[in-house]
Formats: C-alpha cells, structure tokens, sequence
C-alpha cells in the first residue's frame, strides 16, 4: 500500500500543513512519500507521485473559507489525469485554519469532496482542525523548553549537584502541550488507522484545547510579538487606508 | 461603492464598465498569496508582491455591495478570483474578535452590505448547496450584512444577472 502525502501550504518552511502531514505519517504503514505542493514546478513530481498511490492525503491550510488557489489548478490538472486511468485511490483531507473552531474547514472539505466526485476518485473524508497555527507555536516551545532544560542540567552538573529537577519540569511542560493537542492527536491518529484500512474516515472537526476567549488573546499576542520581530508595532493596524493606484 | 469583480475578459469589463463604480478583471496574472501575514503586521493593508493585486484590499474594503462573477471550480471560485480574495485579507486586522458567533479578525474598513456571488459553468447541487455556504462564510469574514447566490447556465446571462 502507498500513500503520498502533501503538504499544500505555500510557505518553504515552517508549514503547519506539513508538521501535521509528517505526524500522520508517523502512524500511516506501508510505502509512505511525503511531497510539497508550492508552485507549478511541483507539478510533475507530485502527479507521478499519486499516479500509483493508493491513498492521498492532502494537508493544507485554509485561506478564505476554502483551499488555496495555487492548489486548484493542480486539482484540475489531477482531475483530467485520472479520467484517463481507472483510479483506485483514495482521498484525504487534513485542513487547518488560524481561528480556533475546526468546524471552519467545511466549505474547504466539501470543495475537496466535489473535487473527488468530479475525478471519479474515492473520498475517503477529512479531519479539520481550528487553531492549528498554534501547532508551530507549540513545536517551537518544545524544543525551547527541552533547549532550558538541557542547559539547566548541565549547568547544575558542572557547579556539582546532577538532579532530576530540570527534566520534571520539562516533563509537565510536555503534558501541558500534548493536553492541549489532545483533540488533534486523537483524531490524527484514527485518520492514519482508517487510512491504513483504506476505509471511509468520515469528516471530523477537532481544535486546540482552550477556550475561544483564550485563544483569541493568545492569537493578538501572537500577531504583537510577529510584528514586533518584523520592525515595528501599530504601524496603521487598523487604518483605512485608501487605494494609491488604480486596480485594472 | 458598487464593485465587480469577474474572470472572463477584459472585454467584458468594457461592457461593464459605467455600470458598477469599478470593475476588476482577475485575469490571473499575479502570484499567488505566501501566507506571510505582512499585509496585516509588517505593511498593513498592502501586499508584499508588488503586481496588480498589491492594494486589492484597499479596493474591496470600500467596497458597499460587492459582485463576483465566477466559473465554477467544484463548488468555489475560478483560481484567478481564489487567488485575487486569497491576497485581499488586509481588509481585516491582525486582531480577532466574535462575528456570527464565531472567531473572525476584526474588520479594517468596519461593515458593508452585500456579497453576492454569480456563478456560471457546469454545477451539481452538491456544488450549488457548498455555494451557498462559502457565500455566507464569507460575507461574514468580510463584514458583509448578506450574502446572495445565483447560477447561470448561458453566458449571455451573465450580464443581467450581474445588475
């Protein structure tokens, strides 16, 4: 059994479509190929990749209440080559968005599902997940905490006393993390089984485990520090600025 | 403001042309969004790529009643106009708030009237019913009071459909 996996986002690096179709693919068996969906250039290799697959897993982020447009194209393209062969394949979904409801992805899945009608492939369903920018958020917290962690060892180590303290608090801070992405392993991992069954997933909406009015706080700080990285805080946030040229 | 956008021409735009206040051809000569956020943090309400969708959320944001004319890509927009909404996010802040009952980013040029979408090209129902619903997601993002839908199966529709 192969499956191809792609990550959708148009971003090189840093991709939370691409985190989340690496950690399925943790769990999916079998001949497994990971592909990034980024440009026309992508095209070939991924076409001839899917070409024998017998699963696709499309992990894709969700722009405007439905899949990105750099992505449609390639579908169409997918669609004609399939109505050339007899396709045996079936189709998944992974989308994520940057609010916290997960329920947000369903006009992307229902594209996703006409899309599979239209090709005469098998829709085999999708998992949508809210607040899944936070999943960057949070792999990069790891490996910061695991960073102090080290550290803090090491340098209790030198000045003489080892101790278990450190890793205690790295372990409670890795428990925090993975309470709050409890929904989306969960979920992640009975798509991986259904896939590996090559059996109908249904569509499943899971999100981050905070409360809405926390989330959008984290969300504003997010943005904050973003910009203060980027040079600068408030610069016209919220002004209406008015067209400088002409637009066609 | 009475806006257009559609896919098909520039020809068609000279048709439409002293109809509506303004009208976009998305012809799809533009690159696609990057999802780098800039247009709300780094450049708020422009564009990183400088083409001619640079200030494309400047143009929508004053925009009363919008109108898109679209082909029908399995129950969503033609790429070229996908494209044209996906790189138009700085019509909203970097900041979220509740709209509909749900999370949305706080709107940048407050609310409009209506979003009304005209569809034309081969459509199930299946695709008919996703319609409806991407109308109404996104009238909500986009601040706007009503979303409306109506699909066109000859061409020469298009533009009575359209007013």
């Amino acid at each position: 059994m192969k499956t191809v996996l792609i990550d959708c986002s148009p971003k090189k690096k840093l991709s939370a479509s691409g985190f989340i179709a690496g950690f399925t693919s943790l769990f999916v068996m079998g001949e497994k190929k990971k592909e990034k969906l980024r440009t026309k250039a992508d095209w070939s290799r991924v076409l001839d990749a899917v070409a024998d697959a017998d699963n696709v897993v499309f992990s894709m982020p969700l722009y405007v209440d439905g899949v990105p447009s750099h992505i449609l194209p390639f579908l169409k393209e997918m669609e004609l080559r399939r109505r050339e062969n007899s396709p045996d394949m079936n189709v998944y979904v992974i989308a994520n968005n940057g609010f916290i409801e997960g329920k947000q992805n369903e006009p992307l899945m229902q594209t996703m599902e006409h899309f599979c009608e239209r090709s005469g492939i098998r829709w085999g369903g999708g998992l949508g997940i809210g607040g899944g920018v936070m999943m960057n958020v949070m792999r990069i917290m790891l490996l910061v905490y695991l960073a102090l962690a080290v550290f803090r060892f090491v340098a209790a180590g030198i000045l003489g006393s080892w101790q278990a303290g450190p890793w205690i608090v790295f372990g409670k801070q890795t428990a925090a993390i993975l309470l709050l992405c409890c929904g989306i392993i969960a979920f992640d991992i009975w798509l991986a089984c259904r896939i590996n069954q090559r059996k109908e997933y249904g569509k499943h909406y899971t999100r981050i485990m905070l409360p809405s009015f926390v989330f959008i706080l984290c969300a504003d700080l997010f943005f904050i520090i973003l910009s203060v990285i980027q040079g600068g805080i408030f610069r016209g946030w919220f002004s209406r600025k008015k067209p400088t040229r002409m637009t066609n | 403001m009475r806006l257009l956008i559609h896919d098909r021409s520039e020809e068609f735009s000279q048709t439409m042309k002293g109809k509506f206040d303004q009208v976009i051809y998305a012809d799809g000569k533009y690159a696609p969004c990057q999802g780098c956020f800039h247009c709300w943090t780094k450049s708020p309400a422009a564009c990183e790529m400088k083409d001619a969708l640079q200030e494309i959320c400047r143009v929508i944001g004053q925009a009363d009643d919008l109108t898109i004319i679209t082909e029908n890509w399995y129950g969503g927009y033609s790429p070229a106009v996908k494209n044209l909404l996906d790189r138009s996010i700085g019509t909203s802040t970097p900041m979220s708030t509740y709209r509909g009952r749900e999370m949305h980013h706080t709107l940048r040029y407050g609310k409009h009237h209506q979003w009304r979408v005209v569809v034309y090209g081969d459509t199930t129902d299946g695709e008919k019913k996703t319609w409806a619903l991407t109308a109404k997601k996104n009238a909500i993002n986009d601040g706007f009071q009503q979303s409306e839908v109506s699909f066109v199966t000859d061409l020469n529709e298009l533009e009575a459909n359209a007013l």
